[in-house]
């Protein structure tokens, strides 16, 4: 590793020094205010000095990491979610009496494993940054100790995550045997020059493939999904919900095209099933769900389905599709779980439908901005998620996977009836048991400006979409 | 020196980790699904360390490092996840740990 190549991974750098700097600045005096500036400097930091990067930048880490134009949106993307979370969770946490410091060190640590993982081209630093990711995230989820749902979620992800994992090695370490490399451009060069594919690296791929399904929460290996949603708390599962799938999604693709998996008609028929079968699944549990962050897990299930008809169209216009819904969905699903933060309590989180009725004439403009939310998750015109879906829709017709495009059209229908519900629920007038006072602690400037920004630039990429479209163009 | 044929390795990690999966899978006590998981991960650092032997390079022996160093990190925040949920519920039965559903 030389000098040229310390300074290009400077992003990562800051990351790390920012948690160290958090970890010291704990251990002289806990201040909340202090280490959430600290951490929404370093964040910031960080996304301007990714932005001096020009967009055709292509360098290699050799034999780790490669950071090119993909790798650099993506990371920025992440960086930036991070600190939309980190923004939303000053407010959350103020008001929770537990220690509250180390949430913002961990949050760090999870965005800079994700950060490795969509620049990794190799098994290792793949394996690395997914740990890094994971291990953050087992404490995050469990951070709230007096909850006592939020052991269950924590514990419940451990093993599955751990086991997911454990999936994941053994198939990199069946290819590893039997290609006898672990880069994804040296699999790619043995696949091109073994044509007859042996059972074992059949073996390896399969297991890949159930770890990577895992990760992502894909029917049949949902379960963990909607549990660990609703026991984490909401700034957290905003960024499980995020960061955290995105940054697997990326991995994905990047492995993909490296190793053209398209060509392996086995691996792209078992991806077909799998979104096909989370895009139904996810959407007709999410029908009779009366908590809210079940219904947006059980949603966000369907959503990787619809990711992954983009991803099995491939192509330049798969992958433009891929990182633009990636935004739209980014922006929806922080506003979605940052209006649940806010409106939360001390004692729980508002997750209960229950709790929106009539919450537009209680607070108009957070109602309005959830509203917006939810028709974006819809895909509703004027909005980010539209468009998002749209391009997924045009990826899958111009390649011609008809089952796909249908199975995808046919869930559009089914997803507008309950998130409709939501909305419905808040426009309704009756009077509401719980008053605004119980749910309305503390002063949420700092919230109601994430949200606000997050509802301008949802409709801004909705109307607007020509600019984004461009620079995620340029990337490729 | 005589050498052991790669695929008998990589049966014998094969069996441990079908093992591990079955016993995570059958077994209801948290901490006993958390050794059973360690198997598996373990199973996959073998097969790790009997591929790096096929072609002579530590690549192998190097991500069983990191496996083990991952594993380890890994079971000391699940360990004090088990003693949060022990406190609470009194029992370790993972079934008892089930509330949410839907």
């Amino acid at each position: 590793m030389n000098k040229v190549d310390l300074l290009s991974l400077i992003p990562l750098w800051i990351l790390s020094s920012a948690a160290i700097l958090n970890f010291f600045s704990i251990s002289i005096r806990r201040n909340h205010k202090v280490i959430f500036i600290i951490t929404l400097v370093s964040l910031l930091v960080d996304f301007i000095f990714l932005t001096s990067y020009s967009i055709r930048h292509q360098q290699s880490v050799e034999p780790l990491l490669v950071i090119d134009g993909f790798g650099i949106f993506n990371i920025g993307l992440i960086v930036l979610t991070t600190l939309m979370v980190v923004m939303m969770s000053y407010a959350y946490f103020e008001q929770r009496e537990e220690r509250k410091e180390e949430y913002y060190i961990l949050i760090i640590l999870a965005a800079l494993g994700s950060a490795i993982l969509v620049i990794s081209k190799h098994f290792a630093s793949l394996f690395l940054g997914l740990e890094i990711l994971s291990v953050s995230l087992y404490a995050l989820i469990a951070y709230l100790r007096k909850r006592e749902r939020s052991d269950e979620a924590g514990i419940k992800y451990l093993i599955l995550a751990a086991f997911s994992s454990a999936f994941l090695l053994f198939g990199m370490a069946l290819l590893y045997a039997a290609t006898g490399t672990m880069s994804f451009q040296g699999l790619a060069d043995w696949l091109a020059a073994h044509r007859e594919v042996s059972p074992l690296v059949w073996c390896g791929f399969g297991m890949l493939t159930v770890g990577v399904g895992f990760k992502l929460g894909v029917v049949p290996f949902h379960m963990w999904t909607p549990d660990v949603y609703e026991g984490a708390p909401a700034p957290v599962t905003a960024f499980i919900a995020t960061v955290s799938k995105g940054g697997m999604i990326a991995l994905l693709v990047r492995f993909f095209t490296t190793v053209q998996g398209h060509q392996l008609t086995l691996l792209v028929t078992v991806f077909t099933v799998l979104a096909v079968a989370s895009m139904f699944v996810g959407n007709f549990l999410a029908l009779r769900q009366s908590n809210v962050k079940r219904l947006l897990a059980y949603s966000s299930i369907s959503h990787v389905g619809y990711l992954l008809v983009a991803f099995l169209a491939g192509g330049d216009l798969g992958t433009q599709a891929i990182t633009f819904y990636l935004v739209a969905y980014f922006i929806t699903t922080l506003g979605a779980f940052g209006i649940i933060a806010t409106l939360s309590d001390k004692e729980r989180d508002a997750e209960l439908i229950e709790d929106y009725r009539g919450l537009l004439w209680r607070r108009p403009l957070t109602a309005i901005v959830f509203s917006a939310m939810l028709l974006s998750l819809a895909g509703i015109p004027l909005t980010a998620g539209f468009i998002g879906k749209f391009y997924v829709i045009a990826a899958g017709v111009r390649t011609s996977h008809w089952l796909l495009v249908f199975a995808l059209v046919i869930n559009s229908v089914i997803g507008l009836y309950y998130y409709i519900r939501v909305i419905a629920v808040m426009f309704d007038q009756r009077e509401n048991v719980r008053t605004s006072e119980e749910l309305h602690p503390l002063v949420y400037i700092i919230s109601s400006f994430t949200m606000a920004l997050l509802g301008l630039m949802l409709i801004w990429l909705g109307v607007h979409p020509e600019e984004m479209l461009t620079l995620i163009r340029n990337t490729l | 020196m005589e050498t052991i044929a790669v695929e008998y390795g990589l049966v014998l990690a094969g069996t441990l980790f079908a093992l591990g999966l079955i016993s995570v899978l059958v077994r209801r006590n948290v901490i006993f699904m958390l050794i059973s998981v360690e198997i598996m991960l373990n199973a996959a650092g073998l097969a790790f360390i009997v591929a790096g032997a096929r072609w002579g390079q530590a690549d192998g022996q190097v991500m069983f490092i990191f496996i083990v160093t991952m594993a380890a990190a890994e079971v000391s925040v699940g360990l004090a996840l088990i003693l949060q949920i022990y406190h609470q519920l009194k029992t370790l039965d993972s079934d008892a740990a089930d509330k949410m559903k839907g």
